[in-house]
């Protein structure tokens, strides 16, 4: 309750300063400094604090701890498993929310941007009291509704409180290929703050809802700030090195040539070419 | 406690009153309203870079003769059925200026230090600062390359209403369109943009960029233009890469029906599979 009476203030003295200074002024003095570069604290495994693989301890229905199992298999003989990363398909949400490379917030009163140097995806979370549209199309990112509070009580926002919706099914929490449902239909709750005793730590507890998890899976990952990063320009397709061929996967060596990804890996059907 | 939690928030109600809102506000109203999404006028992925004539020869560029040849020959090679010099078609993301063609929609979000300009296609994000900063003396470059702006009041209104943007740093492979009308390879192009809202029409976005390279003999301008989109709508872009073409070191290959490799061209010789026993 002291909450909701924050916030209508606030939104008694935005409307008020905007009567008095006949302005559209945005008073970023009440959302939090999250300006920087914030890049990963911890493993890139999901839940940094679980060892990879079978160790993160997912609640994977039997179905999809199969599928999981068999993912692995695949990766311990060479190959990819169900990581769809490998070939540059997007990460989407939530496993861009490792932030294995910087990743920056823009906060505006109707949005907040989540800008991130790998493979470049944007978010946009809105936090202009829209509700969901009846058919967002689906995305690796999904479709984001935010929600800023006060959970301090201090008389500024210090939390965003994210839902996400909408997303394409079939991604993976991280590489070893952890899977989500193929139906789409998982939903992905945050909360985001600063650390309460650092403020160059940011948190993010990050709750998935799937079809493919037995209950929802709640793991935090936390960013460290860089008060002024190198930004890098990251582009998957730029210098990737698997080569699909007829369902079969390859790597391309630095001179050119292809090689097998796995022991006992047959070359290419070349009968389309003439014998040399 | 309700009341306790009420009068401190009255109080702090009244401090910020007290501060009023000039702490760090940001006055929007000094800021053109360029809010909203905003997509090319017309075009697709094969339009030309100058919109005002043909594409390929047509285009016109001001080559320098090593540069014409060049073109000529990815021409050529198009209209052989390869995917010439376009690195698109690789999925490698359309660079500047190309990427202003804005074929797919784009935002553009002002804060006072930044200008962002989110582009779907291929998800690319162009970061221009206007805090008064100069050109580093040593920076990575990029296919967006590192862009310094400025906000200026053309018309003394006290308000700003154009955007001058300087480009450098633009890293290739990259083309101006489809046709693979090519860069100077030593990576030294210089971009330089207006971009100013229609006087007639605040929905319509005029961006006047010119491209100096080493390329060309002399400075190219083109003029592309922006209509803003009444009902947004935001897509996700993925790069699909051409399901049958596949490149194995610098040759590139098709892909049967049944995804076998197949020669692109008549006497290509197959791929060297050296590392497979």
């Amino acid at each position: 309750m002291p909450h909701r009476i924050a916030i209508g203030l606030f939104a008694l003295v935005a409307a008020f300063g905007m009567t008095i200074a006949g302005t559209h002024a945005f008073d970023d003095s009440l959302y939090p400094d999250w300006s920087g570069g914030w890049m990963r604290m911890g493993s890139g495994n999901f839940d940094p604090s679980k060892p990879r693989g079978m160790g993160q301890q997912a609640p994977l229905t039997q179905e999809y701890r199969a599928i999981f199992e068999a993912s692995l298999a695949d990766q311990d003989e060479g190959g990819q498993g169900s990581n769809p990363g490998y070939r540059c398909r997007p990460h989407g949400m939530p496993r861009i929310m490792i932030a294995i490379h910087h990743m920056l917030f823009v906060t505006l009163p109707e949005t907040t941007y989540v800008l991130r140097e790998v493979g470049t995806q944007l978010r946009r979370i809105y936090t202009d009291g829209r509700d969901w549209p009846a058919n967002p199309q689906p995305a690796t990112t999904g479709y984001s509704i935010g929600k800023w509070i006060d959970d301090e009580g201090e008389g500024r926002y210090d939390t965003l409180l994210v839902e996400t919706r909408g997303l394409k099914g079939g991604s993976s929490y991280d590489s070893s290929g952890l899977p989500m449902h193929k139906d789409g239909g998982a939903i992905i709750k945050e909360r985001i703050r600063l650390d309460k005793a650092n403020p160059n730590v940011l948190h993010d507890e990050i709750t998935t809802i799937d079809n493919a998890l037995t209950r929802p899976w709640t793991v935090t990952r936390s960013y460290t700030r860089n008060r002024n990063p190198s930004w890098v320009e990251y582009n998957c397709s730029e210098d990737n090195h698997h080569v699909v061929i007829a369902k079969e996967d390859y790597i391309l060596r630095e001179d050119g040539l292809l090689m097998p990804v796995r022991k006992g890996q047959k070359p290419p059907d070349l009968r389309h070419f003439q014998q040399r | 406690m309700v009341d306790r939690s009420a009068i401190r928030m009255i109080a702090i109600t009244a401090a910020l009153l007290a501060a009023g809102v000039a702490a760090q506000a940001f006055d929007e109203t000094k800021y053109p309203n360029w809010k909203g999404q905003w997509v090319a006028l017309d075009g697709n992925e094969n339009s030309p870079w100058d919109p005002m004539r043909p594409a390929g020869a047509g285009q016109q560029a001001p080559l320098t003769a090593e540069y014409q040849a060049i073109f000529e020959s990815n021409l050529r090679d198009l209209a052989s059925g390869a995917q010439g010099a376009d690195p698109t078609r690789r999925c490698i993301p359309a660079a500047l200026p190309r990427v202003m063609m804005a074929i797919r929609p784009m935002e553009i979000v002002v804060t006072p230090r930044e200008t962002y300009f989110m582009l779907e296609q291929f998800s690319t994000l162009r970061r221009v600062y206007t805090d008064g900063r100069k050109f580093p003396d040593d920076f990575e470059t990029s296919f967006v390359g590192y862009s310094i702006g400025e906000w200026q009041d053309t018309d003394g209104d006290g308000h700003f209403d154009a955007l001058v943007i300087e480009t450098r740093g633009i890293k290739g492979p990259h083309t101006y369109d489809a046709s693979g009308i090519p860069f100077h390879k030593d990576g030294e192009a210089i971009v330089k943009e207006r971009l100013f809202a229609d006087k007639t029409n605040p929905n319509i976005l005029h961006n006047e960029v010119t491209t100096i390279d080493h390329a060309l003999t002399r400075p190219w301008t083109v003029t592309r233009s922006y209509r803003r989109a009444e009902q947004p709508q935001w897509s996700e872009f993925t790069c699909s890469e051409d399901p049958n073409y596949v490149q194995i070191g610098d040759q590139g290959y098709k892909l049967s029906p049944e995804g076998l490799l197949m020669p692109l061209r008549s006497g290509q010789q197959a791929p060297d599979l050296r590392y497979f026993k």
